[in-house]
């Protein structure tokens, strides 16, 4: 699109749609508006596109923030509408990730990077009798330091997808929290702390057990993966969630 | 050098994150095992959302220093009042005890901090050879 020429426009439709009355007329100032920043709803959208969702249905999300920009933009205020629109088609494209619950999507190279992570940290923890440093996974896969620490961190920030996901680990962690299940009486210090007895009922029995284990128990969390059976990576998500969930939980409603 | 590293951020919930970021990173630099690393992000993220519960002021503020043993982690706010900002008998305190190898949580006038120390596994010498 030629950028002084589009300028110009916008600012002439916007003059127009603030001074006109007719509410036909507005409606297709608006359409038009819309109709020139499209590009822009599309380059944002591109963004995104590597999250695993159409980019169709992107610049359908994108829109709403544009017209809803539109709507709020102020001339006075002497920015270009771009400027004014970009963040707020930004922060629709992010709520509609979050609100979906599937998180962000973690980039390909980086799940890649972590599931063959979650092996070799399996196999360095059994051989050391510890967890691995981030040196020793880094010399392990092959890879920088950086690019371990931002594949944890990721797959720290985007857990929600992977949690809900069947990962073929359950049925044998089952048998094996059947067992701690049964030397552990004292799960009931987890309710010593009166508010959280309710919250904590409501955690499914692996999830309980980890945090039993794990905050009074002191167990580490590689120790923890090996007795319920999962990862560590995924025992570290676990963790993460039950606390946001329990502290949520206490200050209003929270489900897990 | 054992200048501290400090990240201050504006306090509101989002930037927590951050926090927890670094602290991931500093940790993961200093030969500390990935299971400890995660321990010092909930630790973080933990002393955080207390001091905010009680915040007065514009920022908290996390220091990372390194020490002959690991790490000591400051996470520090201007507070409303000088009650302590975590009760002993809270589970906050129960998960931070857990999570730290030595806790203090002090007020000094209006400035409330949750110090947490944090050693590295015998065995594994930090950059600095120590």
């Amino acid at each position: 699109m030629s950028t002084a020429y589009t300028r110009e426009d916008t600012k002439r439709l916007f003059v127009e749609l603030r001074n006109t009355d007719d509410e036909a007329r507005a409606a297709q100032v608006r359409e038009a508006l819309a109709q020139l920043h499209l590009p822009l709803v599309e380059y944002l959208a591109k963004r995104f596109k590597d999250r695993g969702e159409p980019l169709d249905d992107l610049v359908q999300v994108g829109s709403v923030g544009l017209l809803k920009a539109i709507d709020r933009f102020d001339l006075e205020r002497g920015v270009e509408f771009s400027t004014y629109a970009t963040p707020t088609i930004v922060g629709e494209l992010k709520r509609y990730f979050r609100d979906k619950g599937w998180a962000v999507r973690v980039p390909r190279r980086l799940q890649e990077l972590s599931l063959r992570m979650n092996k070799i940290i399996a196999q360095l923890t059994q051989v050391n009798g510890r967890a691995p440093t981030i040196q020793e996974i880094a010399q392990a896969a092959g890879v920088s330091e950086d690019e371990v620490l931002e594949a944890l961190e990721s797959g720290q920030a985007y857990s929600t997808t992977s949690l809900d996901a069947p990962t073929g680990e359950e049925d044998d962690a089952a048998v094996r929290l059947e067992r701690i299940g049964e030397d552990d009486v004292a799960i009931e210090n987890l309710e010593y702390f009166a508010s959280l007895a309710p919250l904590i009922e409501q955690l499914p029995e692996r999830e309980r057990t980890i945090l039993y284990l794990r905050f009074f128990k002191g167990m580490t969390q590689s120790k923890i993966a090996e007795e319920v059976g999962i990862s560590q990576m995924h025992v570290s998500r676990l963790l993460t969630r039950i606390l946001q969930f329990l502290r949520e939980g206490m200050e209003g409603d929270a489900d897990y | 050098m054992n200048e501290p590293v400090v990240l201050t951020i504006p306090s509101s919930p989002e930037h927590l994150s951050l926090l927890r970021a670094l602290v991931g990173y500093y940790a993961g630099r200093e030969q500390f095992t990935i299971d400890q690393i995660d321990d010092l992000r909930m630790a973080v993220d933990e002393s955080g959302v207390q001091l905010l519960r009680r915040i007065a002021g514009e920022t908290v503020r996390l220091e990372l220093a390194r020490t002959s043993a690991g790490i000591t982690v400051r996470v520090s706010a201007t507070v409303a009042d000088d009650a302590p900002v975590i009760d002993e008998e809270s589970f906050s305190w129960t998960i931070l005890q857990a999570l730290a190898d030595d806790l203090s949580v002090t007020v000094d006038g209006d400035e409330a901090s949750v110090v947490l120390t944090k050693n590295r596994l015998e065995g594994l010498a930090g950059p600095g050879g120590a």
